[in-house]
């Protein structure tokens, strides 16, 4: 099964936008391999870009073990679109 | 150096009112973490904190005066009535040498809240005429000062989650230096209001499931409410009234990342608790009991447990260490005081108490806190430890009063 950020979705190019516009990259340098360390996202990035997520899709992620493991922006994307999947489910519930 | 003795303790916590039963609830693992809405939250995303029950805040109010008081002031006078109250003093025995410092990183936050939602919703409704006194973080030493007659020096120290480890550590110095005979210290925080919940919420240090100090798994902290206040009698003072001592305030040190302000860094904090173990005139071997900082957050507890190798070594893994904050919450600058409290009634009565929702060791830590259950020591010394954001490292050390 292909991971989240390889299935075109408009959920991912969301993320990427996001991503891109919160930690202030060029959106057009942002593939799934490029790594985090070198986009030189800084905490304060994180925080910016959790905040913009909440208010596009309404889910609460919090600076958990797995955000700080994310190495790739793939790491990252597939990470949010497991949350929010997970987090719609459980409002459907 | 002149010894400096505790001699009195009071609290007030989501465990209840009283420093016994907010050890109580730590030595037998009882959290006091409730659930938690803010009606005024559009989308309110964490749903627990360590808030006073109802019931206690009314209790502490019927001695307060809410028309001059915010709930920060309200809570640490009744933290200090009961920590003066057990030390035997009375405002005829403080005056010129007795100073009062209170830790708070937010002062009146209540009244913050409450005025800025008037002010832009209601413009033309009138303001609390009170907000400034009220909201000023050094009101709870101020209101302290005035109920006992303490006229010594009376200030608020105010270096977030270090706030009250490091006014308990200042008032240790001041009564070495021999500026003052008595210092009544602590801390004191009443942030649970909705925009100061959500200013945390939105930091995304906030765990939306369980605190887990020190755990795999961990994803947040947990807020809460409360005052710790202590106090502290030179030797020649507490002796010639003839009080008996709870325990010895032994050591102190404090010191600055000058990194970063949210990522701490280890070998500061290892430098900060061994300076308190020097200053206590201990060795690390001395320490029995370990109440660690240890938030629930990826950051600290990763940076402590290193910090704590680096102290400790091997006996990290003899030595009881744990974090309280499942069960009083966190309590940013009161949590130095609460904890101050949690490692004198550890040392009280030899018994470490446990670190709660514990699920597995993480290797990234190399630590293994004390879980589940508390368990007897041996040791003549306890350490708590105070990491704030802005870098500030406290750490303070007691040892048995005899």
């Amino acid at each position: 099964m292909p991971s989240a950020s390889e299935r075109p979705s408009a959920i991912v190019e969301e993320i990427l936008d996001i991503v891109a516009r919160e930690s202030m990259t060029d959106r057009s340098s942002l593939t799934p391999d490029t790594m985090l360390v070198d986009l030189d996202i800084q905490s304060a990035d994180y925080v910016m870009i959790l905040m913009a997520i909440e208010e596009r899709f309404g889910t609460y992620i919090s600076v958990d073990e797995e955000l700080t493991e994310a190495k790739t922006v793939r790491d990252l994307c597939d990470l949010v679109v497991g949350r929010i999947e997970a987090s719609s489910v459980g409002d459907a519930v | 150096m002149k010894p400096v003795y505790v001699t009195g303790v009071g609290a007030v916590s989501a465990c209840g009112i009283g420093a016994e039963a907010l050890w109580a609830a730590a030595r037998d693992g009882i959290s006091a973490v409730r659930p938690i809405v803010f009606p005024d939250i559009a989308r309110q995303q964490v749903h627990a904190a360590a808030a006073l029950a109802e019931a206690d805040l009314e209790e502490v109010w019927k001695a307060g005066d809410p028309r001059t008081q915010d709930r920060v002031s309200a809570l640490a006078l009744a933290a200090a009535r009961e920590a003066v109250a057990q030390a035997g003093l009375t405002p005829g025995d403080l005056g010129h040498r007795c100073c009062v410092i209170v830790g708070s990183g937010f002062g009146g936050a209540q009244t913050i809240d409450r005025n800025s939602r008037t002010f832009w919703q209601q413009p033309a409704t009138r303001l609390d005429p009170f907000s400034v006194p009220k909201i000023m973080p050094n009101a709870p030493a101020s209101w302290i000062s005035m109920e006992f007659g303490a006229n010594g020096p009376a200030f608020c120290v105010s270096s977030a989650c270090s706030s009250a480890s490091q006014a308990i550590g200042f008032g240790l110095q001041m009564l070495r230096a021999g500026t003052a005979d008595v210092a009544i210290v602590g801390g004191v925080e009443a942030l649970l209001v909705p925009s100061g919940f959500r200013a945390w919420e939105i930091l995304r240090v906030m765990s939306p499931t369980l605190c887990r100090p020190f755990s795999q798994g961990r994803d947040g902290m947990v807020l809460g409410d409360g005052a710790g206040i202590l106090v502290l009698e030179t030797e020649d003072r507490a002796r010639a009234r003839g009080t008996t001592p709870l325990a010895r305030l032994a050591g102190f040190a404090t010191n600055s990342d000058a990194r970063d302000l949210l990522r701490p860094d280890a070998a500061m904090a290892a430098c900060c608790m061994r300076e308190a173990i020097a200053d206590a005139g201990l060795s690390e071997a001395d320490i029995g009991y370990v109440n660690a900082h240890g938030t629930g957050t990826v950051a600290n507890d990763a940076n402590e447990g290193e910090a704590l190798r680096s102290v400790f070594g091997d006996e990290c893994r003899k030595l009881a260490i744990s974090s309280t904050k499942p069960v009083h919450g966190h309590t940013l600058g009161a949590a130095g005081a609460i904890e101050a409290i949690v490692a004198l009634g550890a040392l009280r009565d030899g018994i470490a108490p446990p670190t709660l929702n514990f699920a597995a060791a993480d290797p990234k830590i190399g630590i293994e806190p004390l879980h589940g259950t508390a368990r007897r020591f041996s040791g003549a010394a306890c350490l708590s430890n105070s990491f704030a954001f802005g870098g500030i490292n406290a750490c303070l050390v007691f040892s048995r009063g005899d």
